[in-house]
């Protein structure tokens, strides 16, 4: 899978599942800061999701690989199969 | 001391949990430290990394009426009930006012939303399905026929309906009231935790591991009597129950505050409303969950509110036990702090190595965390507290004395409307509201909903990072909420955050949502749930986000009975300012019509298959939604910070005929009761009414109660007497149209409405409608119902 389709996968998956406004979420856009405002409960679901989609486990993975889309895409890149 | 007349005591205990099917199996477990954490054999476990519960084995609870009537939730409640009752030497109350019954719950009926979902969807389940069936249930069975409701604040509710029972005793309304908590052990709950991470896959262990929490069920009962009512009857008494206190974190929705502020302003209130001293508690029946964010944040709470008046005062979660028992929690726990306090014993939470208890006393310093073994103390006052999602904190103090409990200090002080937030089908303003009767709309279709859009979270300043996280109901509640505040002009600081509370009234809550979380569960398996969603599930969520939006830091608590919750919450709203708990309080009515609202409307046969009119003899109604934000200021503070007012609340009244769960017929005469409690608590005469806000939807069974009720109320005067109906225009949105109906009234009495359609009925039954002025309107009714035979009334006037 393209990096670019899974930075794709992700964005959509924050406007669906977690209600980000997709307007404002570029792959760079700080995912924890005021303007998202991501929380625990949030990183739960990105682990569920990024697990069940690119077969890839966050679990207890360190908190900068969340920062945005740029890095878990570069994270799922890093660590898949 | 506390006045004869604002005592309250225990007469009565009841519980089943894992460790006993009754107080005295119970009691016993507790005592030989026994867990009721096994291997649970009811949900599925496939690729689940928890596999423990704590669930009832009784083989008798389906030893009630019509059984398939009721979820496995109301038949854990009734038994407790029963038990509680026989233990009070109580039985049928046939139809008395005086007696009530308060229920907590979380869950509520969550089996029969499984059942149905997983099953031929028949109609038979649906009436079990809403936590509201609960109290109803345990009322038919009893004969209560006063003040009927459940406390829906997730695991903090069974405390709070102990504490909202002593609030009606003390204000009067009633003389004995079954309190208490039920929730059972099922997939959504289970997988939602799990999502959560929250299950510690080897057994809760409060305060000692902390590695997450395990699910218990049951259900604990209070007979909570006013004490001369109970030393006339010559009744036994445990305690008494003495103060409590309630407040909001205003912070997360599942979390709550690390440094631990908000309970411990609950715990304050709880002590410094009872009139005794830090030192006079002697035992603290924790929330003790078994997570690091709870455990952690009681024992910060606890360190700095008993400090140095108190370092070395018992603690300890029953948690262990019982498993947690979300609504059933605080109910279970009553029962446990009151036979502590009356056999002068601590329970302790296990099990604790010699290491573990090193490391414990490294945390927690002096405070005497009771460990392994029950042990002997003598005591004079035991504090309960919960904390729950949401964000609400709850403490409660039992007694063997009877403290300086002050209630209604500030009964004589007036209470003004101050603000309205209007949220409906028709849009989510006032304006919009205005329009709508100007231009005589009515529903575009027989099922109806409001829509929020980014226009209102601009207008309101709702950032993105909080509208993300709202469901449906909380959006609805949100906007309306803070509609209201903008409405009044009232702005909430650190100051005044703890000034003013919220009473949400729902009659469905978080149904919808749960059943939305069921189906994700049914397809992907429990452990596939979403952590995101599942905090939606529990219906206090919607008052949760409010608090947290607004920043509301006080009295938290939503009510779900039925459609009259949008007009209870304005009652026992009205209750919490004379109490002199708060200076301001938000009283709301909140519900949504998602599909399956309607779908269920439809499969009961209450929804009509096209727009009706109120009076308009049909076999259904529209199925519409709202929320409506209704502030209440005492008038001073109101006065004092110059707030314009609509018009004064002057009274609250209830009536209560029992019938079964989802029917009406057979309780009309309850609506008659309802009104003149409502009249004679804001010292009025039917007379002294100029028109009345109803809750006519169409239907002709709903419609049939109103008409012949303000028949034999208002008599020949009621053919001139403007009947407003806010159902015309915004379909059947139970407690949302309840509050509704009772902002129309305010609106009407404010002058910001100057003319709206009503209804006249005529001596012979018959209808007819044409605009009325509201120019010499002084004294507005306003009436709502709930299935299972309540009713409920509030007077509003100039």
């Amino acid at each position: 899978m393209a990096n670019e389709e899974v930075k794709s996968k992700l964005k959509s998956f924050f406007m669906s599942d977690l209600g980000v406004d997709g307007d404002v979420l570029q792959y760079d856009t700080a995912l924890f800061g005021d303007e998202i405002g991501l929380d625990s409960v949030d990183s739960l679901e990105i682990i569920s999701f990024v697990d069940s989609t690119f077969g890839v486990s966050m679990t207890g993975v360190a908190k900068e690989n969340f920062q945005s889309i740029d890095t878990i895409a570069a994270y799922i890149e890093a660590h898949k199969a | 001391m506390t006045p004869n007349d604002k005592r309250c005591v225990v007469t009565g205990l009841g519980v089943i949990c894992a460790v006993g099917n009754n107080v005295e199996e119970t009691w016993n477990s507790a005592l030989k430290s026994v867990s009721g954490i096994h291997k649970t054999t009811s949900v599925d476990t496939v690729n689940c990394y928890a596999d423990l519960a704590a669930e009832v084995k009784c083989d008798t609870l389906d030893e009630v009426d019509a059984p398939e009537e009721k979820d496995r939730v109301s038949k854990l409640c009734i038994k407790a009930a029963n038990e509680a009752l026989a233990d009070a030497g109580l039985s049928n109350f046939n139809d008395d006012q005086r007696v009530s019954v308060i229920i907590g719950s979380c869950v509520g009926g969550v089996i029969s939303i499984e059942h149905y979902h997983q099953g031929a969807k028949e109609a038979v389940d649906i009436p079990k399905m809403p936590i509201a069936s609960i109290a109803s249930q345990v009322a038919e069975t009893c004969g209560a026929g006063g003040i009927v409701t459940n406390v829906a604040n997730a695991c903090a509710a069974g405390t709070i309906s102990i504490a909202l029972a002593c609030d009606l005793i003390r204000a009067g309304k009633a003389d004995v009231v079954i309190a208490g908590g039920a929730d059972s052990f099922a997939a959504v709950p289970y997988s939602g935790f799990l999502s959560l991470h929250a299950l510690d896959e080897n057994g809760c262990s409060p305060f000692n591991r902390c590695n997450g929490i395990t699910l218990g069920e049951g259900a604990g009962v209070v007979i909570v009597e006013s004490y001369e009512y109970a030393q006339k009857r010559g009744a036994k008494t445990y305690c008494e129950v003495l103060g409590s206190g309630v407040t909001s974190d205003a912070n997360h929705i599942t979390a709550p505050r690390e440094d631990g502020l908000c309970l411990m302003e609950a715990i304050n209130r709880a002590v410094k409303n009872s009139g005794i001293q830090k030192s006079d508690i002697g035992y603290v029946n924790a929330h003790g969950t078994g997570t690091g964010k709870n455990d952690n944040a009681e024992i910060t709470a606890f360190k700095t509110f008993f400090g140095e008046e108190n370092p070395t005062v018992s603690v300890s979660s029953t948690k262990v036990l019982t498993g947690h028992c979300l609504g059933a929690a605080g109910a279970i726990e009553a029962v446990f702090s009151i036979k502590a306090l009356t056999t002068d014993t601590v329970l302790p939470t296990f099990p604790y190595t010699e290491e573990q208890s090193a490391a414990l006393k490294e945390k927690v310093g002096t405070l005497d965390f009771v460990q392994n073994t029950a042990r002997p103390k003598q005591l004079k006052c035991v504090l309960s507290n919960n904390v729950a999602f949401g964000g609400t904190n709850a403490a409660i103090v039992f007694s063997k004395e009877q403290g300086s409990v002050t209630a209604q200090p500030a009964r004589n002080k007036k209470i003004v409307v101050t603000g309205l937030g209007i949220v409906s089908p028709l849009g989510n303003s006032k304006t919009a509201y205005f329009d709508a009767v100007k231009a005589g709309k009515k529903p575009e279709s027989a099922s109806v909903k409001s829509t929020i859009t980014l226009d209102d979270y601009k207008d309101l300043g709702i950032k993105m990072a909080f509208y993300r996280k709202l469901d449906n109901l909380g959006q609805l509640q949100t906007v309306s909420g803070m509609r209201a505040l903008q409405d009044a002009d009232f702005k909430v600081t650190e100051d005044n955050a703890k000034d003013i509370g919220i009473i949400v009234g729902t009659s469905e809550g978080g149904l919808g949502s749960t059943y939305d979380f069921e189906e994700l569960i049914a397809r992907e398996g429990n452990a596939n749930g979403s952590a995101f969603k599942f905090p939606h599930t529990v219906y206090n969520a919607a008052g949760g986000y409010l608090s947290i939006c607004s920043g509301i830091k006080g009295y938290g608590v939503t009510i779900t009975t039925g459609p009259l919750s949008g007009l209870d919450s304005i009652g026992y709203s009205m209750n919490v300012i004379h109490d002199g708990q708060e200076q301001a309080m938000m009283a709301t009515g909140t519900d949504e019509n998602i599909p399956v609202i309607t779908e269920f409307a439809q499969k009961l046969g209450v929804a009509a298959s096209e727009v009706v009119a109120p009076f308009a003899n049909a076999d259904g109604c529209v199925v519409g939604d709202g929320s409506v934000s209704i502030l209440l200021e005492e008038e001073s503070y109101a006065k004092a910070r110059g707030a314009k007012v609509y018009c004064y609340a002057l009274g609250y009244g209830h009536g209560r005929k029992n019938v079964k769960f989802g029917k009406l017929a057979g309780s009309d005469e309850a609506l008659d009761k309802a009104i003149n409690d409502a009249l004679a608590d804001a010292g009025l005469k039917a007379s002294d009414i100029d028109a009345v806000c109803g809750f006519a939807n169409g239907f002709k069974k709903v419609d049939d109660i109103e008409k012949g009720a303000l028949q034999r109320v208002f008599g020949e005067k009621l053919a001139t007497m403007p009947l407003f109906e806010v159902k015309e225009r915004v379909g059947e949105g139970r407690a949302g149209s309840a509050a509704l109906a009772a902002s129309e009234a305010a609106m009407l009495l404010g002058g910001e409405l100057a003319s709206d359609n009503a209804y006249f009925v005529a001596a012979d039954g018959s209808v007819s409608s044409k605009f009325a002025e509201a120019a010499n309107l002084k004294k507005i009714l306003v009436i709502s119902f709930a299935a299972g035979g309540s009713y409920s009334a509030v007077v509003f006037g100039k």
